[in-house]
């Protein structure tokens, strides 16, 4: 029947209907034949703003070549360009705060404001994978990454096995990957829960192991489920170098100085991912939930909704809602009292406090009849909510909005062709 | 971590079986809809790697989708 169905080069309506009929008789990924394109090239660039915070620009390109039996083979690179400024962590103060940043900036900030740390950076990194099928049910990928940033190197690989079973109703994979990363802080690695001592100017590793263990369903003619259990082991330097806690007096709060972060050296994550795809007559409704949970103590739930509708057979718009939240890390802190015993952890990392994201968007995907290939446009508006009055503030911090809201802008222009 | 592993299989087995209860089989031949290409979990592999990398840096949870991905500076 293939054989038929791809012998001819004109396409109509009807042949490709039977070509779809056809792949889902056999349910098989769509391989390269005859005529069709064997090599394909997929660009984005992110284009990424906070409101008074990080810029980022990303371009990233990506080439895959496909052969004819299912096999491809994919190389990817990615170019990031961050400038802005970040939180530091410490607490505002009323007044006008200078502090000097690891390469010898005088930063200010205004009074009642979260003070902030400027920093520029760019990280390249480059991405590979080898996908392959073979006796029929199974898929093998394997794949490595290398990534370098002025203080961050990332060197990893994975590798990942599916099964078909009872017809090709039922998928399992399952997958891991090692990385193999290095953290080399600009102006030294200073001691943790310090006043910024530096110990060392060379670098600290991190070593990054996962597991993978996924299952999908078909479940009805219109309907697939999938849950996908992962399990994440980190060790090593985990301690965000450039952040720190402001040390308060415990009677007015106000900050009479600071310490450097300080985070455990391992970190065991966990998440459980339930995902539908449903299709309605001609639309198609994505929706996922996520459970994570850690030894920092953190846990979150991660909701995600989708929902496609084609306008025509070229043109579809794809609104999309994901709502996030999290509980604080155990040694998450908006400050340590001057005078008390220290922990043996901190950091006032607002990123490991209680959070809340809202994300709103939409993607519009279009071809244009002169210009060959998909174009793909996506618009986010994101808000994180942190605990803009946490119980453990004292004094004059309970004046301040100690986590305000962050409103980030991120849109992605995509485009994908086969030649 | 053998402990963390068991806990999250047992979750895994328990949502299998939920999803594997009382469906009934969908035939080769009515599987049209299943095989469009927007029938996919990942529809967007590159719109879904720029995301999980937005979350990443933002948010202190991760993982679920894939196995492996690339490291970096940003949390």
């Amino acid at each position: 029947m293939r054989v038929q169905l791809e012998s001819g080069k004109r396409s109509s309506p009807l042949r490709e209907m039977l070509h779809t009929a056809a792949l889902g008789l056999l349910l098989v990924p769509a391989t390269a034949k005859a005529g069709d394109p064997t090599d394909r090239v997929d660009v984005t660039s992110l284009l990424y703003g906070e409101q008074g915070r990080t810029q980022v620009i990303e371009p990233v390109v990506r080439f895959t070549h496909l052969w004819a039996d299912g096999q491809s083979v994919s190389a990817q690179l990615a170019v990031d360009v961050i400038t802005g400024a970040s939180p530091t962590g410490a607490l505002p103060s009323g007044v006008v705060q200078t502090r000097t940043s690891a390469s010898g900036r005088v930063i200010t900030s205004a009074a009642g404001a979260i003070p902030m740390a400027p920093f520029q950076d760019h990280r390249v990194a480059f991405d590979g994978e080898w996908q392959k099928p073979f006796s029929r049910i199974f898929t093998s990928t394997v794949g490595g990454h290398f990534s370098r940033e002025k203080d961050y190197q990332s060197l990893g690989v994975n590798a990942k096995l599916s099964t078909d079973l009872m017809n090709r109703l039922v998928t399992i994979t399952i997958g891991g990957g090692i990385n193999h990363d290095s953290v080399f802080p600009v102006g030294g690695t200073p001691i943790g829960l310090s006043d910024g001592i530096v110990v060392h100017s060379g670098s600290n590793s991190k070593e990054v192991k996962n597991v993978l263990l996924g299952g999908s369903r078909i479940l009805t003619r219109r309907w697939m489920m999938s849950v996908n259990g992962s399990q994440t082991f980190e060790s090593g330097y985990l301690t965000e170098p450039y952040k720190v806690i402001s040390l308060m007096n415990p009677v007015t709060g106000a900050p009479v100085g600071q310490l450097t972060d300080k985070r455990p050296s391992t970190r065991n994550r966990s998440s459980v991912l339930l995902s539908s795809v449903y299709h309605l007559n001609d639309d198609v409704l994505y929706t996922s939930y996520r459970y994570y949970w850690d030894t920092w103590s953190v846990r979150s739930h991660t909701i995600d909704i989708k929902y496609r509708r084609d306008l025509d057979t070229d043109t579809y718009l794809e609104p999309l809602v994901r709502y996030y939240r999290q509980t604080a890390a155990s040694f998450f802190t908006v400050g340590l009292e001057q005078g008390a015993p220290l922990p043996d952890f901190a950091t006032s990392d607002y990123r490991l406090g209680r959070l809340q994201t809202i994300t709103l968007g939409a993607t519009y995907g279009t071809r244009f009849e002169d210009i060959q290939g998909d174009w793909t446009l996506r618009a986010q508006y994101m808000r994180q909510f942190g605990d803009s009055s946490p119980p453990n503030a004292i004094g004059i911090q309970r004046n301040f909005d100690l986590a305000p809201p962050v409103n980030i802008v991120a849109v992605v222009i995509g485009y994908s062709f086969g030649y | 971590m053998i402990r963390r592993m068991v806990q999250v299989c047992r979750l895994m087995i328990a949502l299998a079986l939920l999803l594997s209860a009382g469906c009934a089989t969908v035939h080769p031949w009515d599987r049209d809809l299943l095989a469009e290409k927007k029938m996919s979990f990942i529809p967007s592999p590159m719109l879904l790697a720029v995301d999980e990398h937005i979350y990443f840096s933002k948010e202190a949870s991760t993982g679920g989708m894939d196995a492996g991905g690339g490291g970096c500076g940003c949390n």
